[in-house]
């Protein structure tokens, strides 16, 4: 295809007389391959001759081109039309021609170079819509572009000036404020500034080479004008000159455009890509006032207007970035000043940039793909060619693309092959930016002159040899570690075989901080009187280990009118940095400098941290010096103290002042804290169970495995399971025991049960008689259905610890199942059978491997369990606790951890959840499963995913209106997926689950860094029809407890029974419990179970007005109307609530009625 | 969503029910008088029994009554007439409405239809205790009231009826709030203290019902063999289950299968002859283009939920 589109080009270009009419303006053309790039009409010329010809000589010969483009402006109408109609049926052939290979071998062709025909067949659709077109802002672009290069060729050359004329006269003449750089010119300097009719302009960048993205924002095109050389001296490329005679030479053409487009167009300067040395001109429509030439709906266009010099301006061994160029005034030594030296030399080679990204694109067909896919993936990073977004930008990525293709391997050697795909392409450059470390060894492309050194600071070096030029030139030190780590991830994601990474690499916008980052720090920007580079030095010093990234994100520079002086950063701008922390070091509250005889060392430790730098004696007999910091939970955490001192030590009392760190507000939302030390009195008193009764001599059948079961022994509780002060009344925890196998067990549902009874009554006679510490009782479950599990052996502790153990038979499952296969019995006992064997799975196989997976994902990453309460929590503070199981809500909150694409897995708490909330918003539950591989080391093979997709397919296919199963929630312990799903949530709270999760996410993106953790734990009452208030000290038994011992409480009875009897008493689930079994076919309740002390209920729709009949399971008001034939039911709410409050009794403060 | 309640004047009478208003004295957390509409009517079920003329049939009890309650509503505040017995209706089976009623809760000290005569016996013997002190019953829940005799439930019925005429009041539960178990936070407390049975009562009731249990087998088993030995009334001998002395279980004899059928899979190398490798590849080519039909089925199932496939 790549043949057919080159040899296509050149009999289009055969046809001089056409392409000359599009000359200027072909960059707007539809076609991808056969665009000219804005070289003006001689490209025409060279285009058909150069197949084969390097493009690398250094080609300035473009001054032939300016008339001409000015006299063929308007091509006749009939042969663009006819060019048109050919471009249009071309195309047309070539995609039929693609459709069909892609039909017939489509699923072999794609086997190597795409990760998977899904994934390829979606990157077809993205290139589909972003790929750049022709429309209404091109057109209007193009047609400005004209007009300003009329204008700009017609302006009147300006004599020479001093710096200080030069300004002045701008000024009085015309009102523009000439944009020098700081620092401002002499005022006596020797050289005169002079304006003269540009060398050529051409159009250049992503525009002309059609790797600009379609985006809803506006259409950028760049216009380079070349500056004449007879402007400039020498030694011009020395303190700052060329840049003030570059400022000058815009100022002119602003002044020009001013006077002749000022009612058409709006002019500002802007720094190029936050430079301040290279500030330029951003043309864009004039707002208020539609023009007449333009369409009506303005089309968003801006042009920005960019000066620059020929290559061959400046000899280029001076601007190596090891060259100082800013002489200093005094005797200090002269540094090298590689990013200014690199910013000139980026003006003189911009044109050569421009070819070599169009050979490249000529050459590779997939070319301009990779870039538009690269372009797409970096937007929603974040990153930019702006400094202060980064540096890396369409451009960088496509000129490093295009240089790989011509070498950076070993032996001069391309690193990427012209025959790659667009995504091999993709995946090949952020492999070797995920790779290599260019910092440390920088990537060089071509021949290489000498030795190049580095830069300093751990910025990254990609060193163009023939253009001498480091590409990577504005890449700050924290931006290459955020990409190499995007890189990385993005890498990851297209290896994970089992999950479509398209979203995650394409889609998703990964740049808000809140989710990308543990904890921003935001000071204002004017405290940071020096580079950020020395901010970043300073906060990665301090922190060393503790954290795993720092990115600093300065605010953005402004754009100014040409009449105004150019702004300084605003005070009440902020810088944002972001802190990536390492779960296991970050609250460590000792460090150890460097030891006392190291005197080196130690000096510059105790210089770095002042009066915080002690000198201790440890354990180990070291003495070394040391930084003591308080512990986390006393008040501020340990990371803010360092941050909050390391600002009042480098950068004055003002930064700490007004610096705020955001970040922990979370994990404080959390009862007890988000560490797993609550949990361990619990472990502790499991394992003191498996013990005693692994120990137990006397019973009949010796014990096989105990198993825990419950989320309060996989640190998954939203309460811990014993506090440690103000303790509440502690909720067994179930555990499983499974007794060696036996065939004296009855062959009987009913009969296993009981003798269950027997077991367990043996059990507990023995475990009281052999340990001191234990109390044990029966109780007694499932009374109306016998073949359940109908007891259980509630053991508890003197520490307040207990269980609940139950007995797993596996022969249980055989005869469920052979009742439910037994064509004799009825229907109820096979729905008996059928409800007996989930139960079984549920209890006996699912939850304890369940609870083996996640307690195993708890201490592999530490911020899951906090992430889990804290979810939890949240789905009980909007009271849909009763609606979504425990371990639903666990495997949405594993998910973000054992997949955690785009980012990486959260090491916090707040990007745990707040990355949960953000997926959970997104989850289309009625067309995808949520499929966890609860292991973490890829356990889940792709079979299985296979399997459980076909199963959910077979779910969706069988119950499509969804009234039994909504949520699929499957796992690598569990592919079934509807264990922990099946009958609620019903759709209609599923519904509510994802518009809650949106509307948080929409309050994360509004609010930014604003947030107020509490904000989204808070949900109002109003949407319900009833709220029934229960009596707040039944859900939080410790507030009895601490107030006055009880007397003051109508509940006395509860106090007079001592504590261990009323083990596991719940009576507010209870009544929630009785009230869904009572009143279930006619409301809807909610209920947030320990988090908030309210039960809620909405009237369900079918409880409409109907015509009366006996087995309504609802009371009802018979009514008729008068002229009516038959009686009509209608609900009888009233008569309900009132019921409902009889019921509750004394537990029910208030019945608040809404509808 | 939620249907308003309309104007219409409330009907006395619906097919042969009569609806009567019973008074809902207020609470302290619903402090509103209400009424609660109770409908009854002459039993008439498909089958009687002799004892249909004495039944009153009720629709829509409220979930809280009890024996006590009717016996209390009736005698009281209806005539006088004296209730035998009360059965309510059992517990639904799933949650919607037009779902069939299933026979009542097993335990229930009512009489039930014949079943297993050996399980019977267990169901009598082996009880567990019971949990709750107070039952509830489903909103909108029928429930069968037995008279002492038939002049009794025409009583009632006609009292009801003039009650519903001269609109004179009938208050739910009045007088008897002494004489059943209170509701509320005690209720639950006590249903909390009934799950946790003595040991040796639970022990006794297991006992029994092991007892109980392995005699019913006992004497299945021996019927079995009976069967299997005597030749009926027309010199046939019934087969029966059991008969050999230690059979195999089905499910071994299954795995067993399973093994078989693999051992025969492995015995030829899926790829020693020619034409297998050749089907072998031929059905993984259609395979993959099975997968590609179904990925880009999948793809054009996502852009027609998701629309276009755009960044954000």
């Amino acid at each position: 295809m790549a043949l057919s589109a080159n040899k296509r080009r050149k009999v289009e270009h055969s046809s001089p007389g056409e392409d000359d009419a599009a000359s200027f303006a072909s960059f707007g053309e539809e076609d991808g391959q056969d665009g000219v790039p804005g070289e003006g009409t001689e490209l025409d010329g060279r285009d058909s001759a150069h197949d084969g010809n390097a493009l690398d000589e250094d080609e300035s010969d473009d001054e032939d081109e300016a008339g001409e483009v000015e006299a063929e402006e308007a091509p006749s109408l009939p042969s663009v039309a006819a060019k048109m109609l050919r471009k249009t049926q071309s195309r047309d052939a070539r995609a039929k021609a693609a459709k069909t290979a892609l039909d017939s071998g489509g699923g072999l062709y794609t086997a190597g170079t795409f990760k998977s025909n899904l994934f390829k067949l979606q990157v077809d659709e993205l290139l589909e819509q972003i790929r750049p077109r022709r429309g209404k802002r091109e057109e209007a672009a193009e047609q400005a572009l004209h007009a300003l290069k009329r204008t700009i060729d017609k302006a009147p050359a300006r004599g020479s000036f001093s710096v200080d004329e030069a300004e002045r006269q701008l000024l009085m003449s015309s009102k523009v404020a000439v944009p020098f750089p700081s620092p401002k010119p002499p005022k006596d300097a020797k050289y005169k500034l002079q304006y003269a009719k540009p060398a050529n302009s051409n159009v250049v960048g992503s525009f002309a080479l059609k790797t600009a993205t379609r985006e809803k924002g506006s259409l950028a095109v760049d216009m380079t004008v070349t500056m004449p050389s007879s402007l400039f001296q020498d030694k011009d490329y020395l303190n700052h000159r060329y840049f003030y005679k570059r400022a000058y030479y815009l100022a002119c053409i602003a002044a020009a455009l001013k006077a002749a487009h000022s009612s058409e167009y709006d002019l500002r300067f802007e720094d190029l890509h936050g430079d301040q040395l290279k500030p330029v001109l951003v043309v864009t429509p004039a707002q208020p006032a539609g023009h007449e030439v333009e369409a009506k709906p303005t089309p968003k266009w801006m042009v920005k207007i960019i000066p620059c010099v020929s290559a061959d301006l400046f000899p280029q061994d001076k601007l190596l970035p090891d060259r100082n160029c800013i002489r200093p005034s005094a005797e200090a030594k002269a540094e090298p000043t590689p990013l200014y030296n690199s910013s000139l030399r980026a003006d003189m080679l911009m044109p050569s940039y421009l070819k070599l990204i169009h050979n490249a694109a000529s050459t590779s067909s997939a070319f301009c793909d990779a870039c538009l896919l690269g372009s797409t993936w970096l937007r929603q990073r974040g990153l930019g060619s702006n400094i202060a977004v980064g540096g890396f930008g369409n451009f960088e990525w496509s000129a490093l693309i295009a240089l790989l293709l011509q070498g950076g391997g070993p032996g001069g050697k391309p690193l990427l092959s012209e025959g790659y795909s667009s995504y091999q392409l993709f995946k090949a450059t952020l492999q070797i930016l995920a790779m290599r470390n260019m910092s440390k060894q920088g990537l060089m492309v071509g021949h290489a002159d000498g030795d190049t050194k580095l830069v300093p600071n751990g910025a990254p070096v990609v060193w163009d040899g023939p253009r001498g030029h480091n590409v990577l030139y504005k890449v700050t030190p924290w931006t290459y570690i955020q990409l190499r780590q995007e890189a990385k991830t993005t890498i990851t994601t297209l290896g994970d075989q089992l999950f479509d990474g398209f979203e995650a690499t394409f889609i998703t916008r990964v740049d808000s901080p809140l989710l990308r980052y543990d904890h921003v720090l935001e000071l204002p920007a004017s405290v940071v009187k020096s580079a950020n580079v020395v901010l970043f030095d300073v906060l990665k010093r301090g922190l060393g280990d503790r954290v795993i990234q720092v990115a600093i994100l300065p605010p953005l520079t402004q754009s100014w009118l040409p009449g105004s002086a150019r702004p300084t950063i605003m005070c009440q701008a902020a810088i944002k940095v972001g802190f990536v922390v390492n779960p296991d070091n970050v609250n460590r509250t000792v460090d150890h400098g460097p030891g006392a005889e190291s005197k080196v060392e130690a000096a510059s430790f105790r210089k770095f941290w002042g009066e915080k730098a002690e000198l201790r004696r440890f354990k180990d007999g070291s003495i070394l010096e040391s930084l003591i910091w308080s512990p986390s939970d006393s008040g501020k955490t340990v990371l803010e103290q360092i941050v909050r001192y390391l600002l009042g030590r480098h950068f004055g009392e003002d930064a700490e002042q007004g610096a705020e760190l955001i970040g922990d507000g979370f994990s404080r939302m959390i009862s007890q804290g988000s560490t797993m030390a609550a949990f361990q009195p619990q472990m502790e008193a499991y394992k003191q169970l498996e013990t005693d009764v692994r120990g137990l001599e006397g019973l009949p059948l010796s014990v096989r495995q105990l198993l825990p079961a419950d989320a309060q022994l996989r640190y998954a509780s939203s309460q811990p399971p014993l506090g440690g002060k103000g303790r509440q009344r502690p909720m067994p925890a179930d555990v499983t025991i499974q007794f060696e196998g036996s065939a004296r067990w009855p062959d009987d549902l009913v009969a296993i049960q009981r003798t269950k009874i027997a077991f367990l009554l043996k059990l507990s006679e023995q475990l009281q008689e052999a340990t001191d510490s234990v109390t044990a009782r029966i109780g007694l479950e499932n009374q109306n259905r016998d073949i359940l599990n109908q007891a259980y052996l509630e053991i508890s502790y003197e520490s307040g610890a207990a269980f609940r153990m139950r007995i797993h038979h596996d022969r249980e499952q055989t005869l469920l199942e052979r009742q439910l296969k037994d064509k004799l019995v009825g229907p109820s006992a096979k729905e008996a059978a059928a409800v007996g064997l989930a139960a079984y799975k549920r209890d006996y196989i699912k939850a304890p491997a369940h609870t083996h997976a996640i307690a195993r994902l708890c201490s592999r990453h530490p911020a899951l369990s906090g992430t889990i309460r804290l979810t939890k929590k949240w789905f009980a503070s909007h009271l849909l606790a009763n609606h979504v199981a425990d371990e639903v809500v666990e495997l949405i909150a594993a998910r973000t951890f054992v997949q955690p694409w785009p980012w990486q897995a959260p090491s916090s708490v707040q990007a745990g959840f707040l990355r949960t909330l953000h997926w959970l918003s997104r989850w289309d539950w009625r067309a995808e499963p949520l499929i966890v591989d609860l292991s973490g080391s890829g356990e889940l093979k792709q079979p299985d995913v296979q399997a459980i997709q076909t199963s959910f397919e077979a779910w969706r296919k069988l119950d499509p209106s969804m009234n039994r199963t909504v949520l699929f929630a499957a796992s690598n312990v569990d592919p079934e997926g509807t264990t922990w799903t099946d009958g609620r949530p019903a759709k209609v709270i599923a519904g509510r689950m994802t518009a809650l999760a949106k509307a948080a996410c929409a309050e994360v993106e509004g609010k930014q860094l604003g947030l107020e953790a509490a904000g989204l734990f808070a949900s109002p009452l109003n949407d319900y029809d009833f709220i029934l208030h229960i009596d707040p000290t039944l859900s939080g038994g410790r507030k009895r407890k601490n107030a006055a011992n009880g007397t003051t409480f109508k509940n006395l009875e509860l106090a007079i029974l001592d504590d261990s009897s009323l083990v596991g008493f719940d009576p507010i689930s209870s009544f929630l419990t009785e009230l869904e079994e009572l009143f279930g076919s006619a409301i809807l309740l909610f209920s947030g179970g320990l988090e908030r002390p309210v039960i809620t209920g909405l009237w369900s729709p079918q409880t409409a007005v109907r015509s009366w009949k006996v087995n309504l399971a609802y009371s009802t008001i018979p009514t008729k109307a008068p002229k009516a034939e038959d009686v009509q039911a209608e609900i009888n709410k009233e008569a309900i609530l009132s019921e409902i409050a009889r019921l509750g009794g004394n537990m029910v403060e208030r019945i608040e009625v809404n509808r | 969503m939620v249907p308003m309640p309309s104007k219409s004047p409330v009907a006395t009478s619906v097919n042969d029910f009569t609806a009567l208003p019973l008074r809902l004295t207020s609470t302290t957390s619903f402090p509103k008088q209400t009424a609660h509409y109770l409908y009854l009517r002459a039993n008439t079920p498909k089958l009687p029994t002799e004892d249909t003329p004495r039944e009153v049939f009720l629709v829509n009890v409220p979930v809280d009554a009890t024996e006590t309650h009717l016996r209390s509503l009736f005698a009281d505040q209806l005539g006088g007439a004296r209730v035998e017995s009360v059965a309510f209706e059992g517990a639904r089976v799933g949650k919607g409405i037009t779902a069939p009623v299933a026979p009542a809760k097993k335990g229930k000290k009512r009489k039930r239809g014949p079943t297993d005569e050996g399980e019977e016996v267990a169901e009598e013997v082996g009880q567990l205790p019971e949990v709750w002190d107070r039952e509830m019953h489903a909103s909108g829940g029928t429930a069968t009231v037995t008279f002492v005799d038939k002049a009794s439930a025409e009583l009632a019925r006609k009292r009801a009826r003039k009650a519903v005429k001269e609109g004179s009041k009938i208050t739910w539960g009045l007088g008897v709030d002494d004489r059943v178990p209170p509701l509320g936070l005690a209720r639950y407390q006590a249903h909390h203290k009934l799950q946790y049975p003595d040991p040796a009562t639970l022990q006794h009731s297991v006992d029994a019902f092991m007892s109980a249990f392995s005699a019913a087998e006992t004497t299945r088993t021996k019927s079995l063999t009976r069967q299997r030995s005597i030749p009926d009334a027309d010199g046939f001998i019934t087969v029966t289950r059991g008969g050999r002395t230690g059979p195999a279980r089905e499910e071994e004899v299954k795995a067993q299968g399973e093994e078989l059928k693999k051992r025969d899979k492995t015995r030829v190398k899926e790829d020693f002859y020619r034409f297998q490798v050749r089907e072998k590849r031929k059905a993984e080519q259609q395979d993959l283009v099975k997968g590609y039909e179904e990925d880009r089925r999948r793809v054009e199932e996502m852009r027609r939920r998701r629309g276009r496939v755009r960044p954000e």
